[in-house]
């Protein structure tokens, strides 16, 4: 191998493009943008202003945090559930002058005061809510007037109490440390913000109201079909909104004491920049507590820094519109492409130089011929994606379907069949245990057991996550093929941990190690992953030595022998390498050999493009699917091999009538029983000169007592 | 500079001129089976070159010039390379074209004479010759690197050395009509002009008779590659198209490296590359959409052969089309020609010569 190659062997293997996408796929990464913005605004800032990071500088901005943050908290709620409020600045000022009237002019006790004032801000949401929940008004336009409405009450009342508000003193000494005592060096308000804010996380994260908000705001008529009320969560997240502005304006209150003209006005756009700063879309469905606390640190600083600049109030606000602009624009543009990033990203494509292949010219035994003509044919038209096959120690035949049945056909001429059971799933790879149970790997869902008396019985669906996985990788997916140790344990394989059973082909353009061999412990019902990162593990058998098994890496296109006890236990070696086709189930043969099926054949073209990982990544993104190269999965044929891994000989159906592809075989009294998984039969074939007495229960299990 | 740049761009984000779409068959051009279902009138290995023989039907198979009678074909001639292209003036003087050794005239007043060498280069690759006049033969040059046996290297090389003749058989002057063309393959006259299919670029172009070296394209962006062109009943032409253009080898072509690694390695038969007949071997490659599904390979599957004759009006445009699909076998027709008030189709790919009753512009047989 070149060094180029080998350059390119690591890129792909080591830097796959597919954690890309699983990284972005995390909700997490959100946040992340933000954070960058907050990270580098700290630094420019921090740096230009020396005060910031003293002792002062920090209880100041804490204590501005924990107004601003309650406020930018206040208007996500509204922004999840796909409206917008900004009428909060009138709001503010509003309550943080009836808090300061029923102290400083009435002077009721502290809990009246705040109760009062959040009654305020409530029914300011209220009035809101209603508008825009119930009678279906726009929340722009709404919120626009109520904006002006406030504002026009505040300015009416307000000379009518500003003087005596000014004079007035409560006599409260909790008011007092409210605005003007610390802990621990922070304001006492910023422990209260955290408290609340807290609480605001867990609600919406973790709790079915703050579900609801989110799923109203981010599908409404999905949300409605889903029973939830919608007119209902909108209203009630103005009312919250409302409350939480009259929090965050008692808090400013028991800090200045005072209120002016000027109280709130022009807020709700830098609350408005805090929040969609934070990552809060406008849209709706999507905002969090965090997001919201990131985008109020940052506009703080902002402002903060630009006045300590020396920059006028006017500039500020403009430069705090273009920031606002600017996230908009950032925050459209990562919600249209971060799903397209991911998509395009996920078919991952490695580097896989194959052993060279064996063909019929070099060993005459891969000649094609037509000894497959003869074979009968069961079930045509009747069962469609027979995986597998297994037979009964009566004779009687069973088949998987892509339908999730598993057919039996019954002996002796195979023309009557039932369902004998129905799981759901592609029912896949089959093989009866000691007690004739039907264990069966089912796509999708996991390995599952049909009794004698047709119970379908799950055994396990999913396995230990490992722990360099970025996503949880823990469900089984595509279970493929299984065999039972005598001991009673089941191993079986999941082909691919990246794609399910409508698109398995699909994991051969990547040749990445995704599949794993799981084993499941019937006698404490535990699983485990046993072997990682092969190349889609698909047929199993286990050998009569009661402590390995043979298994077939589909891409790989080679046949390894993994000991599971013993004394090379845990230890895995390459029996059969380099065969001209793809190995898919393999089974036990009445005279001590084993069955491959080739499910399709390899050819010069796609055995070049396996080593240029680059160019079939290219290829999965400029070119539709259905244009995609794939294996050659339209002809196929079945070899004998000895447990050693000489290929004794060959089984074609030429021409491809009634098995172009074959997934799985399986002998029982001197017949080979055939499964292809996109065919619409199954075939019976008479094995010339085998042992018509052998069965595959009795050689497992041993005769019936 | 820009451009270069913007080219540089392009090739990463895999559009403008990197762009791998394909027409789709659409129009006239839908898809239908009528060409699986035409009658077979014969089968001869490698079957090419259909010519109106003045009553009789001539075509050529492999080296062979044979003349078919009934359901039967019997030997005119036999030649020491595989005939590339045949014209007849009508009157009884035949232009044979040679793979790799020019063309020979057979009857007629130039009886033996022999083109080897055009413009100084020798003519290897002749596709198509057109009688323009009894002393004047229009040749199609494929190709100066490849003979017409190795058109599918040709096409993955991406050449464009083909070139378009007219030389005086009385004479002997040769004047090239256009030059730089990728793998010029038919020939019709077209009034004062000749109408040219450049199969490489999926279109036909006018060539002035004077030798301006102008070429104006009078149908492009087809699906397919367009092969040999026929004069048709009444008015218009036929047109046969060889192989269906495919996005993956569209992507193919655009891989520089890996495409000449696979041209390097790989026997052309395995190769991701249109063909004249495919599905033989296992060692094809395959596509997604070709997968067989319940024993049924679709009709729509992407495939490297197909079966297409088109019939153009009188401004060479296409009015109707008869197709051999996915799932036909009767792919590769590189000649078409009107026989006895039915078409002669010549599918290279199985080697069978079909019988089709023609069909109108309108609709109606003939």
């Amino acid at each position: 191998m070149s060094a180029a190659d080998t350059l390119v062997q690591l890129r792909y293997r080591f830097l796959p493009d597919h954690v890309v996408g699983e990284v972005l796929s995390k909700r997490w990464t959100d946040n992340a943008i933000p954070f960058i913005a907050l990270l580098l605004t700290l630094a420019v800032f921090g740096s230009v202003n020396p005060g910031m990071f003293t002792a002062f500088g920090m209880y100041d901005l804490a204590g501005q945090i924990a107004e601003f943050g309650l406020l930018a908290i206040a208007l996500t709620l509204v922004m999840i559930s796909g409206g917008i409020d900004l009428s909060i600045g009138s709001v503010f000022a509003l309550c943080a002058m009836t808090v300061l009237t029923a102290l400083n002019v009435y002077n009721l006790p502290l809990p009246v005061a705040v109760g009062i004032t959040l009654g305020v801000g409530a029914v300011c949401g209220a009035i809101n809510g209603v508008l825009i929940g119930y009678l279906r008004l726009r929340a722009f336009l709404t919120t626009l007037v109520t904006l002006v409405m406030f504002r026009s009450i505040y300015e009416m009342v307000l000379p009518k109490f500003a003087t005596q508000i000014v004079l007035g003193m409560p006599d409260s000494v909790v008011w007092d440390e409210l605005g003007f005592g610390s802990f621990l060096g922070l304001p006492y308000a910023f422990f209260l913000s955290a408290l609340i804010a807290l609480i605001w996380h867990v609600v919406l994260s973790r709790s079915r109201p703050g579900w609801h908000i989110a799923a109203v705001g981010g599908a409404r008529r999905s949300a409605h079909n889903a029973g939830i009320n919608v007119r209902l969560v909108v209203c009630l997240t103005y009312v919250f909104c409302g409350m939480m502005v009259a929090a965050a304006a008692t808090l400013f209150a028991a800090r200045l004491t005072s209120v002016g003209t000027d109280t709130g006005l022009g807020m709700e756009i830098s609350v408005l920049t805090a929040v969609i700063l934070g990552g809060t879309t406008l849209g709706g469905g999507r905002g969090s507590v965090a997001k919201a606390l990131i985008g109020s640190v940052i506009v703080l600083i902002l402002t903060n820094g630009l006045l300590q600049l020396g920059v006028i109030g006017t500039v500020s606000a403009l430069i705090l519109g273009v920031v606002l602009l600017l996230a908009v624009w950032l925050d459209v543009r990562w919600v249209k492409n971060r799903q397209k990033l991911i998509d395009s990203s996920y078919v991952s494509p490695a580097y896989i130089k194959l052993t060279e292949s064996v063909n019929a010219a070099e060993n005459p035994v891969y000649a094609v011929n037509d000894k497959l003509r003869d074979v009968q044919t069961i079930g045509l038209g009747e069962v469609e994606g027979p995986e597998d096959v297994a037979v009964d120690r009566a004779g009687n035949i069973y088949s998987g379907s892509r339908h999730g049945e598993i057919h039996r056909w019954l002996a002796p001429d195979f023309t009557r069949h039932e369902i004998f059971a129905h799981i759901g799933g592609g029912t896949f790879g089959m093989n009866f245990d000691k007690d004739d149970n039907l264990v069966v790997c089912v796509g999708g869902m996991g390995l599952y057991m049909v009794t004698p008396e047709r119970e379908v019985v799950k055994l396990t669906d999913e396995t230990s996550r490992s722990l360099t996985s970025v996503i949880d990788d823990s469900r089984i997916r595509l279970a493929d093929d299984l065999d039972i140790a005598p001991d009673g344990r089941v191993f079986f394989s999941e082909a691919s941990i990246r794609y399910t059973v409508h698109d398995w082909p699909v994991d051969m353009i990547e040749s990445r190690g995704n599949g794993r061999i799981i084993c499941y412990d019937p006698r404490d019902k535990s699983t485990k992953t046993v072997l990682k990162n092969r190349i889609f593990p698909n047929g199993i058998v286990c050998l009569p030595d009661g402590e390995s098994l043979l298994f077939n890496e589909t891409w790989a296109c080679r046949i390894c022998r993994y000991w599971y006890d013993g004394k090379k236990k845990g230890q895995v070696e390459i029996v059969l390498d380099g065969l001209p086709g793809y190995p898919d189930n393999i089974n036990r043969a009445s005279d001590g050999n084993y069955w491959v099926c080739l499910v399709g054949m390899r050819g010069p073209a796609l055995d070049m493009m396996m080593t240029r990982p680059g160019l079939r990544r290219r290829m999965t993104r400029r070119i539709a699917p259905a244009n995609w190269i794939y294996p050659n999965i339209n002809t196929g044929c079945i070899i004998k091999i000895s447990a050693t891994g000489e290929v004794l000989e060959s089984l074609w159906d030429k021409g491809g009538v009634n098995h172009p592809m074959v997934t799985s075989c399986k002998e029982h009294e001197g017949h080979l029983v055939i499964g292809g998984v996109s065919n619409n039969r199954v075939g019976r074939w008479k094995i010339p000169g085998a042992d018509p007495t052998w069965s595959s229960p009795v050689d497992y299990w041993g005769a019936k007592q | 500079m820009i451009a270069a740049f913007r080219n540089r761009i392009d090739a990463f984000l895999g559009r403008g001129a990197h762009s791998t779409s394909v027409p789709v068959m659409d129009g006239p051009l839908q898809p239908n089976h009528a060409l699986d279902h035409a009658e077979l009138f014969l089968n001869a290995d490698g079957v090419d070159n259909l010519v109106d023989l003045g009553g009789a039907l001539g075509f050529s198979s492999g080296a062979r010039l044979m003349r078919a009678a009934g359901g039967t074909a019997e030997e005119i001639a036999s030649f020491e390379a595989d005939i590339a292209c045949l014209a007849s003036d009508g009157a009884g003087a035949l232009a044979v074209g040679l793979d790799g050794a020019g063309i020979v005239l057979r009857g007629g007043a130039h009886d033996g004479r022999r083109i080897e060498a055009l413009g100084g280069a020798k003519l290897i690759c002749p596709t198509a010759a057109l009688f323009a006049g009894p002393d004047t033969l229009i040749v199609a040059v494929g190709s100066e690197q490849h003979a017409c046996t190795e058109w599918k290297r040709d096409l993955m090389a991406l050449g464009q050395s083909g070139s378009v003749w007219r030389v005086d058989l009385g004479s002997g002057s040769e004047d090239c009509l256009a030059w730089g063309m990728g793998f010029p393959y038919g020939l019709a006259a077209d009034g004062d002009g000749i109408v040219v299919s450049e199969a490489w670029r999926h279109r036909l172009v006018r060539l002035g008779k004077s030798g301006a070296g102008a070429v104006t394209p009078v149908l492009a962006n087809l699906p397919g590659y367009p092969a040999r062109l026929a004069p048709a009943h009444g008015s218009g032409y036929w047109m046969a198209v060889f192989a269906p253009r495919n996005q993956l080898v569209e992507f193919v072509l655009r891989e520089t490296r890996f495409r000449q690694d696979m041209t390097a390695q790989v026997a052309p038969e395995f190769w991701i590359a249109p063909a004249l007949s495919s599905g033989d071997s296992y060692r094809e490659p395959l596509q997604g959409g070709a997968v067989k599904q319940m024993g049924l390979l679709k009709p729509w599957a992407p495939v490297w052969s197909y079966g297409l004759v088109v019939r153009l009006d009188a401004d060479f445009q296409p009015v109707a089309s008869w197709h051999s699909r996915a799932d036909g076998t009767r792919h590769g027709v590189t000649s078409v020609c009107e026989h006895g008030g039915r078409l002669a189709v010549a599918a290279k790919g199985p080697g069978e010569l079909l019988l089709m009753d023609e069909v109108t512009i309108t609709g109606e047989v003939v």
